[in-house]
């Protein structure tokens, strides 16, 4: 990459501006160490791009979906109360709010974890391994916005204990770290993420109608915006009509038509809808996939195996239409709910994933069926990806075993 | 259809090992290594899918009030269905005796064991408080039978995976297994509540 090169031009002097130099060097490790290559003529290390680098690769990829899902909680939260429902009205507010919600919820998904993983470090006399910075990023864009911050904390100890100390640190588990912490807030607290109230942020619940809850932090805020002189909080209640059900509630309840006549097909694809914070907005959910598969960290193998996967599958429940749900036509399947954002970001995981690429085609194709599958015919649950992809990373293993035994049986043939 | 739904959810949904827990003990013995895991799996399938109906036409035929006897023997319900798997064991002990002694050997002691694997029993003791007819009780043994197969294949494979890990000496082994199959069961809870036969 000739960026790379070019960036290192600007390197600044380290006696001339010491803290300049620090930013640099600090960012510099996290994208280009280790840059060691053989030298021309050798053809072996094109690029000798480690662990930290990789994980820093998907953090930025995630960037996007932040920045929308901090936009979405302030917007779904005026939205509920009637207030600037416009896309662009009280952007401030709207940023702010999102801001109050979702620092905390990354604040403690990463000193969990990073406490978690330092603690280890010490314990096992071993470097800290950067394992944590992709999920310590991926869970606050899973969880829904309103998470009590000490589920969050004892999900994460769960999810990094046993689902990855246990099994030697990083790189060495078998599940998806991200989604087993949220698989255990769905069944150890339900309520806490699932229905349709949860996924707006910032009510007082127990009040009837349910009234704005502000602290000091909007107070903040309003103070900030008061000096500039524009809009603040004004707080308010729920209106009467709002209901804050998903897409996927709808059409559990009553198919396509029930969706429509409350979220437009476009408002789905830009993402201002309710549901976990970071998997609303597809284009940016694009754009991460298409930044991992460029820089080749994610398979694409995986991700074309999915999408054919959730398609046929939805193709069938078309043509085979016994409930409502299954009349909604295929493609919308991938605007409504989380397909897209498990798809580039979780089922791509290249540790819990299978490593061969005929097994990743299975792979992916499996999570598409049978996520759909869930998603569809599962009364249980709204959503079908967590169980799905966490039921295919029990079997990766597997997959990989007789995708290698039948590439030995060939060769064993050949020769 | 029915059948295929009651093949699909004994297999998936409500899966004996992983749904149930039952067959724990050698399913958490036999699991090191994929190919002793797949003959294992294979010889419960076999001998779910043969106990299953045989016992089938024993409660209905023999035990129950409208059987032969007309008098209602279900007391002797267990002690059957038990002499049966026996029996049924024994058979496929000397058919992979005969043809794949590497397979008896790895097998050891949990291939007569599966006489008291619960799994076996319980398939059979399911499908009589299930009130299945023949043929769904094939299709349910066979379904069962296959649920415990693949559950057994993939924590064989994902024992297999992890066999290099750094996994923390008090964990290795039987600690790993059980929080392995936790994981699975909880993998597989995505499943539960499926109810093919609404459809």
């Amino acid at each position: 990459m000739a960026l790379i090169d070019k960036i290192k031009n600007l390197e600044p002097d380290k006696k001339k501006s010491p803290l300049l130099h620090t930013a640099y060097d600090a960012f510099f490790t996290f994208l280009y160490t280790p840059d060691h290559t053989t030298v021309d003529g050798g053809a072996h290390i094109k690029d000798g791009m480690d662990l930290k680098r990789l994980m820093v690769h998907v953090v930025i990829a995630l960037q996007l979906c932040f920045v929308f899902g901090t936009y979405n909680i302030g917007h779904q939260h005026f939205v509920a109360m009637g207030q600037y429902t416009g896309f662009i009205e009280g952007f401030h507010l709207k940023l702010a709010h999102g801001l109050i919600k979702l620092l905390p919820i990354w604040i403690v998904s990463h000193a969990v974890g990073l406490g978690l993983e330092f603690l280890f470090a010490a314990k096992k006399g071993h470097a800290v391994e950067e394992g944590f910075l992709v999920s310590g990023a991926l869970i606050p864009l899973i969880m829904p916005p309103d998470i009590p911050l000490w589920i969050l904390a004892v999900s994460i100890v769960f999810a990094v204990i046993l689902g990855k100390e246990a099994f030697g640190g990083t790189g060495m588990n078998i599940w998806n770290i991200a989604l087993l912490a949220r698989v255990f807030v769905f069944f150890a607290y339900p309520t806490t993420i699932s229905g349709d109230e949860v996924w707006i942020a910032g009510f007082d619940r127990v009040a009837p109608g349910g009234i704005a809850e502000y602290g000091w932090a909007h107070g903040l805020f309003n103070g900030l915006f008061d000096a500039f002189n524009i809009d603040t909080f004004k707080g308010g209640t729920i209106v009467d009509s709002f209901s804050g059900a998903t897409p996927l509630a709808l059409a559990k309840a009553g198919g396509w038509d029930a969706i429509t006549a409350q979220y437009s097909a476009s408002q789905m694809w830009w993402g201002a809808i309710p549901g976990s914070i970071g998997e609303t907005c597809k284009p940016f959910i694009i754009i991460g996939a298409l930044m991992l598969i460029f820089l080749k960290i994610a398979s694409w193998r995986i991700m074309l195996g999915m999408v054919f996967g959730a398609a046929l599958t939805g193709i069938i429940f078309n043509a085979w239409g016994a409930t409502e749900f299954m009349t909604v036509p295929w493609y919308h399947h991938f605007t409504i709910g989380s397909l897209l954002f498990a798809m580039a970001f979780m089922a791509t995981d290249p540790v819990t994933a299978t490593s061969t690429n005929t097994g990743k085609w299975i792979y992916g194709f499996l999570i598409g069926f049978i996520g759909l599958i869930i998603r569809v015919l599962n009364p249980a649950y709204p959503e079908g990806w967590m169980l799905a992809i966490l039921f295919l990373n029990t079997f990766a293993a597997l997959i990989d075993h007789y995708v290698l035994e039948a590439n030995m049986k060939r060769r064993l043939q050949r020769a | 259809m029915e059948l295929v739904n009651i093949f699909i959810k004994s297999a998936f949904i409500e899966n004996l090992a992983l749904a149930y827990f039952l067959g724990m003990c050698s399913y958490l013995a036999v699991s090191k290594t994929v190919k002793t895991a797949f003959g294992l799996g294979l010889a419960v399938i076999f001998v779910l899918g043969i106990t299953m109906p045989i016992n089938w036409m024993i409660n209905t035929w023999l035990l129950s009030e409208g059987g032969i006897f007309g008098v209602d023997l279900t007391f002797l319900k267990l002690i059957l269905f038990i002499a049966v798997i026996a029996s049924m064991v024994q058979l496929v002990e000397m058919v992979v005796e005969k043809f794949s002694p590497s397979l008896y050997n790895a097998l050891g002691i949990f291939l007569p064991l599966i006489t008291v694997n619960c799994a076996i029993l319980g398939g059979s003791l399911f499908m009589v408080s299930k009130e299945y007819n023949f043929a769904e009780s094939v299709a349910f043994g066979l379904g069962g039978g296959f649920g415990w197969f693949l559950a057994i294949i993939a924590i064989a494979a994902i024992r297999e995976k992890i066999r290099y890990s750094a996994v923390p000496a008090p964990m290795r082994g039987l600690g790993m297994a059980f929080l392995l199959t936790g994981l699975m069961g909880m993998a597989f809870m995505g499943l539960m509540g499926i109810d093919p036969s609404a459809f």
